[in-house]
């Protein structure tokens, strides 16, 4: 059966696809304005005029990685994201497949009060007294509390890798006991394989989520600089007290910290987007 | 017997390192924030806690002006932020919904790229966008004809700019909820439609909404919870200004805790500041159970 092309349903169509192209402009702008606006002098900035750079001013990222000190924080930034998502990986794996496939006394409570803090935030006042608790064994200002607190208490994941397991046939399992595997073994060389996939999705998210973190780190960090990441002491910048003038390192610094991801992201987008629904719309 | 033992303590040594980052990092300051409810307290500089009852409380709901208007303001972000982004995710995955597209892939990586951003960063990146003199939208807006530059960040529009910029980040998440939603919808309802010669708006309405009524009720909760606790752009963009214009309740909490900006004073009051987020935490879970019963209620109507 055709549907009938009457002028209508070409106006709308046209009409819908104009709508979709602004989307995509308004999209994408901010991006490119931040992408080319890194390569302009502070004067074409400020004063306007064309979308591309007259004379490209590479000496912006020379300027941020040198008087900023961005190089140090390029480095906290691949450090600590690389770190949270190895911590991640392991912590949800771990718990979702025992929750998925063990019992345990408690087990029913335990995995309800999972669930019953997904909702219940009360917002990034949570670190204070985190913050406080490890200040009392001096293990605050450290790279390894700092990773810690950034992999936070992974419960999304865990439910996450806990459906994905639950998903795989248990004669598996039961076939691995028969071989005399012991439940970390069962682990290992059965499950952790055949989870891969998810647990791509859990480090993929993970890792951005601590590249782009603002709060967490920049509370974490707050007396001891040393440990800063890109995000952070970008958006510092703008409290400098040359900020006005620097706009042009503002936006150098703001493209080094998009970078990474955006081209992360050309590769796993389609991970990213799957590993999303896989999440959400099942529950 | 020695088996089971043996069993129970490597599901436990399994657990453990997720158990530890759960109770230390999720379950431990809830409880610690409790405990300070009953309290004034300012930290360790003020002296000790002082116990106070209700207190907190009565000041709250009595002699607050300030939570009352961040409990607006967090409404009317959360409204304006879901009122616009919803709408505008089932739009564009409609429209990108079609089989044989060419480009559709990209079309919907290009939507959901600010997904990935740092919302801290790319509210720096707003910030000179948006910039009443220098910024580029108002040089736009001048090119096309404004008279005058739109003080975007000031007290009459900065909930108007956070709420866009909160769009403008959410918009490609939830398309792809809905795109999710809408591969369910089954083919042979819509050809069966054809048949009965509805127009594009009646597939809509009869067809595509009410199939997709249990993942549309899943969305709208997800992005009522988020809308509410969204606080990072706020905090780059505005700092909860220009005069609590955008001050939000998460923000409001957070500030008698930490600084929001380098410059600005905290006189830090944790007491009460637990108080305010426990409340507006509650809040959250009571609109929460608000649109899950009248959601419910409506279903029942059909």
């Amino acid at each position: 059966m055709k549907r009938r092309h009457s002028f209508f349903s070409i106006f709308f169509n046209v009409l819908g696809w104009l709508i979709i192209g602004v989307l995509i402009l308004f999209t994408v702008y901010p991006v490119i304005y931040a992408l080319l606006g890194s390569l302009k002098t502070n004067a074409e900035l400020t004063l306007g005029g064309a979308i591309f750079p007259k004379d490209p001013q590479w000496k912006n990222y020379v300027k941020a990685f040198i008087d900023s000190n961005f190089i140090t924080y390029s480095k906290n930034s691949l450090l600590i994201s690389l770190g949270t998502m190895i911590v991640a990986c392991f912590t949800s794996s771990l718990t979702g497949y025992i929750f998925a496939r063990h019992e345990f006394p408690g087990k029913r409570l335990l995995i309800s009060l999972y669930g019953a803090m997904m909702f219940v935030s009360i917002g990034s006042v949570a670190l204070y007294p985190i913050k406080l608790f490890l200040q009392k064994f001096s293990l605050d200002n450290t790279l390894l509390a700092l990773i810690l607190v950034l992999t936070g208490s992974q419960i999304t994941n865990v439910f996450l890798v806990m459906g994905f397991v639950k998903g795989i046939p248990k004669e598996l399992d039961e076939a691995a006991i028969l071989d005399g595997c012991n439940i970390f073994s069962i682990y290992y060389r059965i499950i952790l394989p055949l989870i891969r996939p998810i647990v791509g999705v859990v480090a993929l998210f993970t890792f951005r989520n601590t590249w782009n973190d603002y709060i967490t780190t920049l509370i974490m960090t707050m007396s001891n600089k040393s440990l800063t990441t890109l995000t952070v002491a970008v958006v510092q910048l703008k409290y400098s007290v040359f900020a006005a003038a620097e706009w042009h390192i503002m936006l150098a610094g703001a493209s080094l910290a998009i970078i990474p991801v955006l081209l992360l992201y050309v590769f796993t987008n389609k991970q990213f987007i799957s590993g999303l629904t896989a999440g959400a719309v099942k529950g | 017997m020695n088996k089971k033992v043996s069993e129970r303590l490597q599901i436990f040594a399994m657990l453990a390192p997720n158990l530890v980052l759960f109770f230390f990092l999720s379950i431990y300051p809830v409880v610690w924030c409790f405990r300070y409810i009953f309290f004034q307290y300012g930290g360790l500089a003020s002296g000790d806690p002082i116990y106070i009852g209700l207190g907190n409380f009565k000041r709250l709901f009595t002699n607050d002006p300030v939570f009352i208007i961040a409990l607006k303001n967090t409404f009317i972000y959360a409204i304006g932020k879901v009122g616009g982004v919803l709408p505008l995710a089932f739009f564009s995955a409609m429209m990108l919904n079609r089989k044989n597209l060419k480009g559709s892939g990209f079309l919907r990586a290009t939507l959901f790229m600010p997904t990935i951003m740092s919302a801290a960063v790319m509210g720096l990146v707003f910030y000179l966008l948006f910039n009443v003199y220098n910024g580029e939208v108002n040089k736009y807006l001048l090119l096309l004809g404004m008279k005058t530059p739109v003080n975007w960040l000031g007290t009459k529009n900065a909930m108007l700019t956070v709420i866009i910029i909160g769009i403008w980040g959410g918009l490609g998440n939830y398309m792809i909820y809905f795109l999710a939603g809408l591969q369910g919808v089954p083919q042979e309802l819509y050809e069966s439609a054809d048949l009965d010669g509805v127009n594009a708006i009646q597939r809509i309405w009869y067809v595509t909404l009410p199939m997709l009524g249990p993942v549309l009720k899943m969305i709208m909760m997800l992005a009522i919870v988020i809308a509410f606790q969204d606080i990072t752009t706020i905090m780059v963009l505005t700092e909860g200004g220009p005069v609590n214009a955008t001050m939000t309740l998460f923000l409001y909490a957070y500030q008698f805790f930490f600084p929001i900006s380098p410059g600005s004073v905290v006189t830090t009051q944790f007491g009460y500041g637990a108080t305010v987020s426990l409340v507006s935490s509650v809040i959250v879970g009571i609109v929460t159970i608000i649109y899950l019963v009248v959601s419910r209620k409506l279903d029942n109507l059909y």
